[in-house]
C-alpha cells in the first residue's frame, strides 16, 4: 500500500467544474479516499469530525475564502495539522504572504494540468 | 489534459461559462445603475477568474490570455486603486462581450479575429497603466512537507448517533413539505427511532388539517456527521426549528483516526526532517519548513497530550448557522440548487404527460356514457385525477420554462452594438427579466427580437442633433420587458424616438405597389404596413439593416411559434412592438368544432367572436364569393369543410356557426362550421413529425375519445382567402 492509497484528501471548491478537474486529476493519480466541500465552511465543520490529511482548496470561493479556510483549520484542534495546499489564480505577493502565515504547505497556480497538481501534493506528502 | 478524460467536463465548463457570463454581465449592469454593493464587483471578478481557471485546464490559451488580462484590470476596480467609471466601465461591457465571444468560439471551435483582443487588451493597459502579460513575477514561497509522524489527525470518538428535536412552523405543510419523505430520508442513514408529539393539536372540531402542530423527536443512530444530517433538512429549514444533539459515543468507541501514514521516529514539526521518511521516497521533495510554523510546533505538545481526550458532549447547535452563507450563496448564483437534464428527458416526459392527460379524456368520456349517480366514487376518483394530471403537467412544463434574463442580457449587446454603429446614444432597459418562458421559444425568439431591437435603435431612435432639438434627452430609452399575462406570455420593445412617420410609410407602401394608390388607412393599418413582405422604409440602407431580413420575417418567425405581434405608435413618443406567446408549445386552448362530420379544432387565440348566420348581412361577390359586413368593414366567409375538400360549400348558412377569426396583420375570415362541441385544452402533436406538412393544418391533438382531431392554422387560412389578399380590401365601407 502507497500513499496514495491511505491519504485522505478534502476537496473544497464552490465551481463544479473546477472541483470536478481535481477530482479527476486525484482519481487519475489513484487517491482512494477523497471527498469535497462546496464552501469554506461546511468543509471546516465537516473536518473537525472527521479530519483527512490533506486539504485542497480553491482561494476564490463566495463566503469563507481558502485561507479563511486555513485559518479556521489551523484554529481548530482536530485539525490544525492538516496539509493544505491553496488553488489560486493570483500568486500576488500579499496573498502568499498570507498563506505563508497561516502555514499554507504549498499553492497550486491556476490553471493547472494534472501533473503541476500531482507534482504540488507530492511536494508536501511525498511521492505517491 | 492529459491525465483524464476531460471531454466529461468541457460541456459542463461551457454551460457554467454562461452562468459566469451571465453574472458578469449582470454585475455590470448594477454597477451601471447604481444598483450594486461591494460585493458586486467582486463577484465580476470571480466569475471572469472562474471562466479563466476552468479555460487554462482545457488548454484555450486564446480565452486565458484575454481573461488574464481582463482580470487583470477588474482587480485594479476591486482593490479601488481605479475608479469604475462610465468609460471604464464601457470599455469593460465591450471586454465582457469579447470575452462571451471567445467562450462561444472555443466551445464551437471557431477561430476568433484577433484584432479586437489587441484592440480591447490595448484600451484596457491605458486603463491599468501596464501590460500584466509582461509582468508575471514570481511569488516568493516555499513549500512545505507534511510531516505524516507528527501529524495528529484523530478526532474524539464519532458519537454513536444523534438526537434530533425537529419542531415544525405552523406553515410546514403550507409549503408543500411533507416530514414523512424526510423521515423516509433519514431512515436511510441509520436506525431511525421517532417518536411524535401530538399534544399542541386541538380537538377535531377545532383542527385546521393545513397547519402543523406536531414536534417531533428523532433518534438516529448513525455513522455518518452531522452535516449530513443537516442537509437532509436542507429545504425545511426556513419552516421548522432543528437541534441536533449528539448522542454520548458508545461504549469503548475507538477515537476517529486516519491511517497513519508512516514515520517511525518524529521529528518535531518546526525543525524540517532531512529527509522525510518512508512518503517521500526519492527524496526530492524540499522540506524547507516556512519561518511561522513556529506557532504550530508550540502547539504540538499539548496537542498530543490530550490526542484521545475525554469524549465531551457535542454542544447542540442550531442548523440555522448555516443559513446565511448559503442564502448569500444562491444570492450570487441567482437561484437555488439547479441540476442539469438532457431535455430529450423533459421532452419525453412531456409527451408522457401529453399522453396522460388525453388518457384521462378518454377515461372521463367512456365514464360519462355509464350512466352512474351523480355522486359516485368513480367520478369523485376521476375528479381529483384530473387535478393532479393538470398539476403533473404544469409542473412539467415549468421544468421546460426559463427566465428571459440571459436573453435580454444577449440583447442589451444588440443594443450596444446597434448603438456604436449609428452614433446614438442609447439607455437599455430591461424588465421582467425573470419571466418564464419555454426554452424552445426562447431560443427562437432570440432572431426576432434581435431584429426588433435593432430597429428600435436604428429606425425608432432619431439621432441625438434631432432630439436636442425637439428637446428630448440626448439619450434615447429602448425598453425590452417580458410578463405573464392571462395565460400568455407579453414581451413589448419600446423605444422613445419619433413614432412611426405615417406619411411616408404610406408613400413607400404606394411606391412598391403595396396598398393601392387611392385607399385610405387607419394610422394602425398604416403601422402594419411596416410588416408587409418587401416593405423596407429605409431612405439610406444603413450598415444595421442591410441585411435583407425584414420585420414580416421577424414577424413570421414570431407567428410560427403561436404568437401574434402588434404595432403602437404616437408620434413624437414612441413606438412599441408588443409580442404574445403562448406559454408552451405543448398544449393549448382549443375550439372543438364539427365540420362536414369531421371533429377539427380552431385555436383559440385566433377566435374573435362567433356569429350566428341568421343575425349577420351577407353579401354575395361575384361568382362564389361571400363576405359578412361585420363592424364597418367585409369579412370573406369561408366554408372549412369546402377549404378542406371535404364538401361542397352549402348554400344556406341557416343552421351552421360562423367564427370570425383574426390573425396578426389584423386580416380576417369568418370560418363556417357545423356545430361548436366543447372548448378545452388540447396537446399538440406534430403532423410534420408523424406525416407531413398539409396546408392549412397547423397540427393534431388526440380527443377524448382517442380519435385524431386536426388542428387549424387560421394563418394559412385567410392567407389563401382570394379577397383579402390586399388589405386594402377591408376597408370597403
Amino acid at each position: 500500500m502507497g500513499i496514495k492509497d491511505k491519504l485522505h484528501v478534502m476537496v473544497v471548491d464552490d465551481m463544479s467544474v473546477s472541483r470536478g478537474l481535481i477530482l479527476q486529476a486525484l482519481d487519475w493519480m489513484g487517491i482512494q479516499h477523497v471527498d469535497y466541500c462546496v464552501d469554506g465552511e461546511s468543509a471546516l465543520r465537516k473536518l473537525a469530525a472527521r479530519p483527512v490529511h490533506l486539504v485542497i482548496s480553491d482561494y476564490n470561493m463566495p463566503g469563507m475564502d481558502g485561507l479563511g479556510l486555513l485559518e479556521g483549520l489551523r484554529k481548530g484542534r482536530t485539525t490544525q495539522r492538516i496539509g493544505f495546499i491553496l488553488i489560486t489564480g493570483s500568486t500576488d505577493a500579499g496573498l502568499m504572504e498570507r498563506g505563508n502565515k497561516l502555514g499554507m504547505n504549498n499553492y497550486i497556480k491556476k490553471p493547472f494540468s494534472p501533473e503541476a497538481l500531482k507534482a504540488g501534493i507530492e511536494r508536501v506528502v511525498g511521492k505517491l | 489534459m492529459k491525465g483524464g478524460g476531460a471531454d466529461d467536463f468541457r460541456d459542463s465548463f461551457f454551460e457554467e461559462c454562461e452562468e459566469l457570463l451571465e453574472a458578469m454581465h449582470d454585475g455590470f449592469d448594477q454597477i451601471a445603475n447604481e444598483t450594486h454593493d461591494s460585493e458586486t464587483i467582486h463577484a465580476v471578478f470571480r466569475a471572469v477568474h472562474s471562466i479563466k481557471g476552468g479555460a487554462g485546464a482545457f488548454g484555450l490559451d486564446g480565452l486565458v490570455g484575454f481573461a488574464h488580462h481582463f482580470e487583470t484590470a477588474l482587480e485594479k476596480v476591486r482593490s479601488g486603486e481605479i475608479e469604475a467609471d462610465y468609460e471604464v466601465l464601457e470599455l469593460f461591457k465591450h471586454c465582457g462581450d469579447h470575452l462571451s465571444d471567445l467562450v462561444a468560439a472555443a466551445r464551437d471551435d471557431e477561430e476568433v479575429a484577433q484584432e479586437t483582443a489587441a484592440a480591447l487588451g490595448e484600451k484596457l493597459n491605458e486603463v491599468i497603466g501596464f501590460d500584466p502579460s509582461e509582468a508575471e513575477e514570481l511569488p516568493d514561497f516555499e513549500p512545505t512537507t507534511l510531516d505524516f509522524g507528527m501529524l495528529d489527525l484523530s478526532a474524539p470518538p464519532l458519537p454513536a448517533g444523534y438526537v434530533i428535536a425537529f419542531t415544525a412552523h405552523p406553515e410546514l405543510f403550507g409549503s408543500g413539505n411533507e416530514p414523512l419523505l424526510l423521515f423516509r430520508s433519514l431512515e436511510k442513514l441509520g436506525t431511525l427511532d421517532v417518536t411524535c408529539d401530538s399534544s399542541e393539536v386541538p380537538p377535531l372540531e377545532e383542527l385546521d388539517p393545513a397547519t402543523c402542530l406536531l414536534s417531533w423527536t428523532l433518534r438516529i443512530e448513525t455513522e455518518v456527521d452531522e452535516v449530513t444530517l443537516e442537509e437532509v433538512f436542507e429545504f425545511v429549514e426556513d419552516c421548522c426549528e432543528i437541534t441536533i444533539t449528539a448522542l454520548e459515543p458508545a461504549e469503548g468507541a475507538e477515537p476517529y483516526s486516519l491511517p497513519d501514514l508512516g514515520a517511525e521516529e518524529s521529528v518535531p514539526f518546526p525543525e524540517p526532517p532531512a529527509e522525510t521518511p518512508d512518503i517521500a521516497e526519492d527524496g526530492d521533495a524540499p522540506a524547507g519548513a516556512s519561518e511561522d510554523s513556529g506557532d504550530l510546533g508550540a502547539n504540538h505538545g499539548e496537542a498530543s497530550a490530550d490526542a484521545a481526550p475525554p469524549p465531551a458532549k457535542a454542544p447542540a447547535k442550531q442548523v440555522k448557522d448555516t443559513k446565511e452563507p448559503k442564502e448569500k450563496q444562491e444570492k450570487q448564483r441567482g437561484g437555488g440548487a439547479t441540476i442539469r437534464v438532457d431535455l430529450e428527458r423533459v421532452d419525453k416526459l412531456i409527451n408522457l404527460v401529453g399522453e396522460l392527460v388525453i388518457k384521462e379524456a378518454m377515461l372521463s368520456q367512456s365514464i360519462a356514457v355509464l350512466d352512474l349517480p351523480s355522486e359516485n366514487d368513480v367520478s369523485t376518483g376521476l375528479e381529483s385525477l384530473k387535478q393532479l394530471a393538470g398539476e403533473i403537467q404544469e409542473g412539467v412544463m415549468a421544468i421546460r420554462a426559463q427566465p428571459v434574463k440571459p436573453m435580454f442580457q444577449r440583447m442589451a449587446r444588440i443594443v450596444r452594438e446597434a448603438a456604436s454603429a449609428t452614433g446614438k446614444r442609447v439607455h437599455f432597459v430591461t424588465r421582467g427579466e425573470y419571466t418564464e418562458v419555454d426554452k424552445t421559444v426562447i431560443e427562437r425568439l432570440v432572431d426576432p427580437l434581435t431584429h426588433m431591437i435593432r430597429n428600435a435603435v436604428d429606425h425608432g431612435l432619431e439621432d441625438t442633433e434631432t432630439r436636442i432639438a425637439n428637446g428630448k434627452n440626448p439619450e434615447g430609452t429602448v425598453i425590452l420587458s417580458a410578463a405573464h399575462r392571462s395565460g400568455r406570455v407579453v414581451i413589448d420593445v419600446s423605444d422613445d424616438g419619433g413614432g412611426i412617420n405615417r406619411p411616408r410609410v404610406l408613400e413607400i407602401a404606394r411606391d412598391k405597389g403595396l396598398v393601392a394608390e387611392d385607399a385610405e388607412l387607419q394610422p394602425s393599418e398604416i403601422d402594419n404596413l411596416l410588416f408587409m413582405p418587401g416593405f423596407s422604409s429605409k431612405a439610406e440602407v444603413s450598415e444595421l439593416s442591410g441585411r435583407g431580413v425584414g420585420l414580416d420575417v421577424a414577424r413570421s418567425e414570431i407567428q410560427a411559434l403561436g404568437g401574434r405581434v402588434a404595432i403602437t405608435s404616437t408620434a413624437g413618443e414612441g413606438t412599441t412592438f408588443a409580442i404574445s406567446l403562448p406559454l408552451t408549445l405543448a398544449v393549448m386552448e382549443g375550439m372543438v368544432i364539427d365540420v362536414a362530420g369531421q371533429t377539427m379544432v380552431v385555436p383559440i387565440t385566433a377566435i374573435q367572436e362567433t356569429l350566428q348566420p341568421r343575425t349577420v348581412a351577407i353579401h354575395r361577390i361575384g361568382a362564389q364569393g361571400r363576405v359578412l359586413k361585420n363592424r364597418d368593414s367585409l369579412v370573406p366567409i369561408v366554408d372549412l369543410g369546402a377549404s378542406f375538400q371535404f364538401r361542397d360549400e352549402p348554400e344556406d348558412l341557416g343552421d351552421q356557426v360562423l367564427l370570425l377569426i383574426e390573425t396578426e396583420n389584423d386580416r380576417r375570415c369568418a370560418l363556417i362550421v357545423d356545430n361548436i362541441q366543447d372548448q378545452r385544452q388540447v396537446v399538440i402533436k406534430s403532423l410534420e413529425t408523424n406525416y407531413r406538412r398539409i396546408d392549412g393544418i397547423a397540427a393534431a391533438t388526440i380527443l377524448g375519445d382517442g380519435r385524431i382531431a386536426l388542428i387549424i392554422d387560421p394563418d394559412s387560412i385567410v392567407r389563401d382567402v382570394s379577397i383579402p389578399s390586399d388589405p386594402t380590401m377591408q376597408l370597403m365601407r
